[in-house]
């Protein structure tokens, strides 16, 4: 199905920020814990300390797909120059399967977001064949975009998001 | 013979020991066979006759509903506030007025919206009920307008209402370049989940 102006994606502002306008075509689900993740869901810091399960949709098991988990508002959604925070990339996973069977070429790095509620982006997208992703050199600064056209992996197959905002309060001094 | 009408009850009549009726009827004194006044259903009908002997002033005060004056077509709390004073109309319905109150006197909203104006334009998103965010859009709007015309009196107003003036510099620095473009509508609101403790409906407002 073809993403559409009242999407929860375009709403939230992810296709603009992060990524372009798809199609998706592929299941994919996120559990933290107990909590699936749905677009724009509340979760705090302490429930994502640990990776979460992904499982995939699809149908061939010969055809691979890579995860890529981001950040687009750090420091602060207010002012976010180091859009975009890389904070796993899982590569080779088989359809139908989850993360655990691929490649964990960046390993997950739990949010902690400073300032503000930021969203988390998780994106899905199709590999050309084993092996052909690599990882990045440093995690901030990341382009999301330029990622998928320096491997050719095309427009994404499947996303989600979440917010997320530090446990307690605005951190001590209110100024 | 004849009971004799006296406060005793005691039968006169020497050649009955039971009591009669009528005998008991007329020893009785006469108030209490008359019929109860009903219960206060409708207005007694004894207030109201010291109010045209009274007249009291009662013009500038709300009509108290406990103190009934018997005036007819007191139906409701809002009938006793129609005051015509130099053409300011008082109605009882909301039509057409278009602040939203927000469950506060007036001096408390303003210093509502000026905190939440000011939580916006620091963290970039904040997570608010839905009558807050659709009500603060205007005043971000406003604080974002007045950082596009940049000049130091235009700065000085927005002291004037942001609660934090590093906020209004960074405001005044950054504005040119993330909303040159754009006119209007610097905000986005997106509905989500009722909070859990009373299940108001809140939203994020964001900056686009």
């Amino acid at each position: 199905m073809s993403v559409n102006n009242r999407d929860p994606l375009v709403v939230g502002g992810v296709i603009g920020d992060v990524l372009e306008r798809f199609t998706r075509s592929i299941d994919l689900r996120v559990t933290y814990g107990q909590r699936e993740v749905t677009n724009g869901l509340d979760i705090r810091p302490s429930q994502i300390i640990n990776k979460p399960r992904v499982e995939i949709g699809g149908e061939d098991l010969r055809n691979f797909y890579t995860l890529v988990m981001v950040d687009p508002d750090v420091p602060s959604p207010s002012n976010p120059h180091l859009r975009e925070y890389l904070h796993w990339l899982v590569t080779d996973i088989p359809a139908t399967t989850g993360t655990n069977f691929g490649n964990e070429i960046v390993s997950y790095e739990s949010p902690r977001p400073t300032s503000g509620i930021h969203r988390l982006v998780l994106v899905l997208f199709r590999q050309l064949g084993r092996q052909t992703v690599y990882e990045p050199g440093w995690r901030p600064q990341f382009n999301t975009r330029e990622f998928a056209a320096l491997y050719n992996l095309g427009l994404p197959v499947a996303a989600v998001y979440f917010n997320c905002q530090r446990d307690n309060g605005c951190g001590g001094r209110r100024t | 013979m004849a009971a004799i009408p006296m406060a005793t009850a005691t039968p006169t009549d020497s050649m009955s020991r039971v009591w009669s009726m009528s005998s008991l009827k007329s020893s009785l004194p006469s108030a209490v066979t008359c019929r109860l006044p009903s219960p206060s259903s409708r207005r007694p009908v004894l207030v109201s006759s010291p109010s045209p002997r009274l007249p009291s002033f009662s013009g500038l005060s709300p009509v108290n509903p406990l103190i009934s004056t018997g005036l007819p077509g007191w139906q409701s709390f809002e009938d006793g506030f129609k005051i015509i004073d130099g053409g300011g109309r008082v109605y009882a319905m909301r039509h057409g007025r278009r602040v939203p109150k927000l469950n506060r006197p007036p001096d408390q909203r303003k210093a509502l919206l000026r905190g939440l104006t000011t939580q916006l334009l620091k963290h970039g998103r904040i997570k608010t009920t839905r009558a807050r965010a659709s009500a603060m859009r205007k005043f971000v709007d406003k604080m974002i307008t007045l950082a596009k015309d940049g000049s130091l009196h235009k700065r000085r107003q927005a002291l004037g209402y942001i609660y934090e003036k590093q906020i209004v510099h960074a405001l005044f620095a950054e504005v040119p370049d993330r909303y040159g473009e754009r006119n209007g509508g610097y905000t986005r609101i997106i509905r989500t989940l009722p909070r859990r403790g009373d299940n108001a409906p809140m939203a994020y407002i964001e900056l686009v």
